[in-house]
């Protein structure tokens, strides 16, 4: 598998002079297989654009492309950049989407296609002269055909968001953002006057278990990209409820799931450069047990695995 | 000339044994439908109001399962639903199993549909919780004025299922005649919907306020007094919901008078309500997921 960085940021594209090292797209991230023609993107946010034109320059000459694209979750720093990934202007190209979307919410192509609206784009989703077919995910496991197994969990966000799993001879890729830990959001107040001492308790129980479980899904993996948005003490502080890591846990999570490598991803928007350079000699520079390799993702960065 | 009403009570009668068979609306889900659509419910609280029915607990699995899930893994318990999903989605999926379970059976009756029916009684619950919200009444009972709006017309069920005919020709004349739905069933059937209403509120032992909006929504002199304003907002959101044409619940008589009669007891302007008018559509865009209709997916 090859893995390839087009955004890595998180919230809100932030380009300029402080943000030159690491890049300022938001998140897209492009996975191809060794012998295999598939084009597998995860995410469109503003990097995808890049990552489009990459494409028609070197794929388009090869045959008609096939990309398919999943999206972790609809916030708008994961789908804006798809009005301008430039393959679906073009006659002939076949696109799957997948992600997961609410039950009470519109349709995955409602979402992403209202893009396209004249309010905010020229183009209209109906104009596209692209194949574009929209599958709806849940939390699952199947074949993904040519030998890939992909798995889906669902995890901690605001809106449904769900990790991916690619195993493919041997090696696994897994995407784990945007998420935060779960918690037990019932109240733990004895005083408190709805306090309900076995609902407390099963919510500790249940936060436990499916913090395990999401642990269990990333488990042995190759490369894991995790959401680190923060420091734990920015976490701690004000973060919390917002759907988003602390480098801390990432790790630690990292280490009891034996993963081998650990991406840090979905930086603030606020980090700059010099910050992020801070922060890797502080995080990754460690030695870390089963040799944990982490880094932080950089736009441009090319891992093999 | 229309036919005098002669067997009111044997109809009475009909009436009550429908009701008595009818899946009762238990005070669980009416409190469901009160805690899911106030805007600050707590995860303890929806818990604890779901779990209270556990047929209404099993069905709330089972759709969480059937829209989230595959076989795979499944959500096995409210606690985890709420802490894997959030409490956001645990509550519509609440709140539309709830209103699915009054809605029992979805059959249409000649030129009344049930989805149209539906339509109209969300669109006055969704109206009466914004006119509240107009009046500055407190959120917490947002939810009730959703509820009690919902279920005003509920009265008309018995007498479509039970006089199917003679209700078809109550909305004919209704029609053809401009009056009252309400007046048109008294003279066709002898028995009007806001009565078959308050028979189901009691048997079913909803809240005196439930009471009161489904027996006096067209004719609220004589509500409760300490009932009055949730009433009259229900019978402005319900004249309000007509105008608009947004579902129909069979009524095709309309008088501006009686709007701004409501209007002015109720205190708000026209424009006020005009300008709810995007935000309103919007709603019932969303409530249309609780029916089921034309859902995509
Ligand atoms: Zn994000
Ligand atoms: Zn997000």
């Amino acid at each position: 598998m090859k893995i390839k960085f087009w955004g890595v940021r998180g919230s809100i594209p932030c380009p300029g002079l402080h943000t030159v090292k690491y890049g300022g797209n938001t998140a897209c991230v492009e996975l191809r297989f060794k012998d295999l023609d598939r084009i597998i993107i995860i995410d469109a946010g503003s990097g995808i654009r890049e990552l489009g034109n990459y494409m028609l320059a070197h794929d388009l000459s090869k045959g008609p492309i096939k990309t398919e694209i999943f999206l972790t979750h609809t916030h708008w720093d994961h789908i804006m950049g798809f009005p301008f990934f430039s393959p679906i202007y073009i006659p002939g190209i076949k696109l799957k989407i997948y992600g997961p979307v609410n039950y009470e919410d519109e349709t995955l192509e409602d979402i992403l296609g209202g893009q396209l609206t004249y309010r905010y784009f020229p183009v209209r989703q109906a104009e596209l002269v692209s194949e574009i077919k929209y599958i709806e995910l849940k939390e699952d496991s199947f074949d993904f055909g040519n030998g890939i197994r992909l798995t889906t969990k669902y995890l901690n966000h605001p809106v449904l968001s769900l990790g991916y799993r690619f195993e493919h001879c041997g090696k696994i890729f897994c995407t784990v953002y945007d998420t935060e830990p779960f918690h037990n959001v019932f109240c733990t107040d004895i005083k408190n006057p709805s306090y309900d001492e076995s609902i407390a308790l099963e919510g500790e129980q249940v936060a436990k278990e499916e913090n395990r479980r999401v642990e269990d899904f990333f488990a042995d993996a190759d490369l894991v990209i995790h959401d680190t948005q923060y420091t734990q003490k920015e976490y701690e502080s004000s973060k919390m409820g917002w759907g988003h890591s602390s480098f801390e846990h990432a790790i630690s999570a990292a280490l009891r799931a034996k993963v081998k490598r650990l991406a840090l991803f979905h930086h603030d928007p606020l980090r700059t450069d010099s910050q992020i350079d801070e922060l890797s000699e502080k995080y990754c520079r460690k030695k870390y047990p089963n040799n944990l390799e982490v880094f932080f993702a950089r736009e441009g960065m090319q891992i093999d695995l | 000339m229309v036919e005098v009403p002669i067997n009111k009570e044997y109809r009475l009668k009909k009436i009550q044994n429908y009701i008595a068979r009818m899946p009762s609306l238990s005070t669980t889900v009416t409190k469901v439908l009160e805690i899911c659509n106030s805007s600050r419910t707590s995860p303890n609280d929806l818990n604890q109001v779901i779990s209270l029915d556990p047929v209404l607990t099993g069905q709330v699995l089972r759709l969480i399962n059937s829209a989230y899930y595959s076989l795979l893994s499944q959500a096995t318990s409210l606690t985890r639903a709420i802490i894997m999903l959030g409490i956001n989605t645990v509550k519509n999926l609440a709140l539309s199993r709830a209103i699915l379970n009054t809605l029992n059976g979805k059959n249409s009756c000649g030129s009344f549909s049930m989805d149209e029916f539906w339509t109209h009684s969300i669109c006055v619950g969704v109206t009466a919780r914004f006119l509240a919200t107009i009046k500055r009444i407190p959120l917490v009972e947002g939810g009730e004025y959703f509820v009690a709006g919902l279920l005003h017309d509920l009265g008309k069920i018995p007498l479509l299922n039970r006089f199917p005919e003679e209700y078809l020709q109550a909305l004919e004349l209704s029609k053809v005649e401009q009056i009252p739905l309400h007046q048109a069933e008294d003279e066709i059937l002898g028995i009007n919907h806001s009565l078959v209403g308050g028979m189901i509120a009691e048997r079913w032992q909803l809240s005196q306020i439930i009471y009161d909006a489904l027996s006096h929504h067209h004719n609220i002199s004589q509500t409760r007094k300490k009932n009055h304003q949730i009433v009259t907002i229900v019978a402005l959101a319900n004249v309000y919901t007509n105008i608009s044409q947004i579902g129909s619940s069979g009524e095709f008589y309309s008088d501006d008078s009686i709007l701004n009669y409501l209007l002015d007891q109720v205190g708000v302007d026209r424009d006020a309500l005009l300008e709810l008018h995007e935000s309103l559509l919007k709603e019932i865009e969303k409530a249309k997921f609780f029916l089921q209709i034309n859902r995509k997916r």
